[in-house]
């Protein structure tokens, strides 16, 4: 049990000191997040001063809610994209091997090993503005509600971890996944709007066959309005249905997964 | 001129060789796009009729424009290009041929921009007779002429910007982030994000002043029809003087850069 913490550990001590290596891309990168976060807001900010709810949200609702996103994708960054970026070269070369015969579960072992010092930096930045948010905003919102955004946030950033592989996974059949990450990186774009915006079918379909809306958006809804069994149902229903669609297709491709080493 | 157009020829052959891929992206990438921007849309008239100087339809008809002019300026294929060919190392083949590295780039932006010419005619044709052409606002051949001009020089801009960019490879391990730090940049100072119109009356000059305002939401204000040909000229003059400013930085980056390219690849 205790295997997979300190295999963790060491991914850490590992990509810490590589990151160090490229020092250019490392502040960089820091400085690329920095100015998404500000172009964000300024977004907000702007379209505020011409009207006053957006999706239902005030100014102060919506500073919480792009905290939020800022908070899901500085998680995503750290653990996730550098290992969903790598994994179709790994299937189309062949180098997938390395992760299959390592003692180890290759999910874990390919979707947590290159964990992003830089992004780590913007995930630290993005706790700072959640917490400045969530004291800016006019009514104390509680540790209850406060606890529970968090924990459907780290809900929803594994489900947009689930969603990931999902439209990665085919290139074990398609040998190209060149399509399938452009679409996902279109679709992606709903996890930055209040799911309040969405209606008829459209928001219908945000919430469940795509959920890209549910993953910032209703733990953020849970926050102001209050956590009900609904919601929680909802969400981790729809989660766990993601997580079972990503086992059964990671186990079908690594059958269909024919090795090129030599 | 013969070569330039040959290798414009070459880039829309390759363009087009995976025809499946590109057009299932292109209609995805479209219809997320304008989803995101209809609801938006919806959202913020939810309230009221007009939101600053813009109806409804008006600000869906913007943004329709924005997202389709996007795609001929920014020429999605050449980001990272040629920081990649000064990375592998084949920037090398470029500095024996008999001809210059930027124009050779150049021509090869412009030939990988014949698709997305086509994706506008396709995507963007519909638009008037569905959405109607709001009150305020007009789409003439004269419109779409000076829109024709503000895209050659957004599009030729758009390139001079990103080029000592991605020079900037001759000495950064990695330029991918300055590239995404010039679209997030870009995209909100150009008026993709919003138009620039709703943007408080203090920042206008500035906005006026800076080059990413003539990437975008220049020539889509000149097909609308929300220019006065005298203010389409000054615009013109902006643009053209942030390329000549962009390619004197572009020559400097490029001349220190070669100074010290070993061809050896990462």
């Amino acid at each position: 049990m205790m295997r997979y913490p300190r295999l963790f550990a060491h991914f850490l001590r590992f990509s810490f000191s590589r990151a160090m290596e490229f020092r250019f891309d490392f502040f960089f990168r820091i400085a690329m997040d920095g100015v998404w976060y500000a172009h964000n807001i300024a977004f907000f900010w702007i379209v505020y001063r011409h009207i006053p709810l957006f999706g239902g949200w005030t100014f102060d609702q919506m500073l919480v809610f792009a905290a939020g996103v800022f908070l899901a994708d500085a998680i995503q960054m750290t653990l996730f994209s550098n290992n969903m970026w790598m994994f179709p070269n790994y299937v189309n070369k062949g180098d997938l091997d390395y992760y299959l015969v390592r003692p180890v579960s290759s999910l874990f072992f390919l979707s947590l090993r290159d964990f992003a010092a830089n992004s780590f930096v913007n995930l630290l930045m993005s706790i700072g503005f959640f917490a400045w948010a969530i004291a800016h905003y006019p009514v104390a919102l509680g540790a209850g509600p406060i606890a529970a955004f968090v924990l459907l946030l780290l809900l929803g950033c594994f489900l947009h971890y689930c969603l990931q592989m999902i439209f990665l996974i085919p290139v074990f059949w398609l040998q190209s996944t060149g399509g399938l990450r452009e679409i996902f990186w279109s679709l992606d774009r709903y996890t930055g709007r209040p799911h309040g915006i969405f209606t008829g079918y459209m928001r219908k379909m945000l919430v469940s066959v795509l959920p890209f809306a549910l993953i910032v958006s209703f733990p953020t809804y849970a926050l102001f309005d209050g956590l009900t069994w609904a919601l929680l149902a909802h969400m981790a229903g729809v989660t766990a249905a993601a997580f079972l669609i990503m086992l059964a297709m990671w186990s079908r491709g690594l059958r269909a997964y024919s090795s090129a080493s030599s | 001129m013969r070569l330039f157009w040959s290798i414009v020829g070459v880039q829309v052959r390759k363009r087009m060789a995976y025809r499946t891929d590109f057009w299932i992206n292109s209609i995805v990438a479209f219809a997320a796009e304008l989803g995101v921007a209809y609801f938006i849309v919806a959202a913020m008239f939810s309230g009221g009729d007009r939101v600053g100087e813009f109806s409804r339809h008006g600000m869906l008809l913007y943004y329709i424009s924005v997202i389709l002019i996007g795609k001929v300026v920014r020429s999605t294929d050449m980001e990272h290009v040629i920081a990649g060919d000064i990375y592998d190392g084949s920037l090398s083949r470029y500095l024996v041929y008999p001809t210059s590295f930027f124009f050779m780039k150049y021509a090869t932006q412009i030939g990988s921009l014949v698709p997305s010419l086509v994706q506008i005619f396709l995507f963007g044709a519909w638009v008037p007779f569905v959405l109607g052409v709001p009150e305020g606002l007009q789409i003439t051949p004269w419109t779409v002429a000076m829109c024709a001009v503000a895209l050659f020089l957004g599009n030729a801009l758009h390139f001079l910007v990103t080029y000592p960019i991605e020079l900037v490879s001759f000495w950064a391990d990695n330029c991918w982030s300055l590239m995404v730090l010039h679209r997030i940049v870009a995209g909100l100072l150009g008026g993709v994000l919003l138009p620039l119109t709703l943007f408080p009356a203090w920042s206008q000059k500035v906005l006026a002043i800076l080059p990413f305002k003539y990437m975008f939401s220049f020539p889509v204000d000149a097909l609308l029809g929300r220019v006065t040909p005298a203010a389409f000229f000054q615009g013109v003059g902006v643009a053209i003087g942030w390329c000549a400013i962009m390619a004197c930085i572009s020559a400097m980056v490029w001349r220190r850069g070669t100074l010290q390219y070993t061809g050896v690849g990462m």
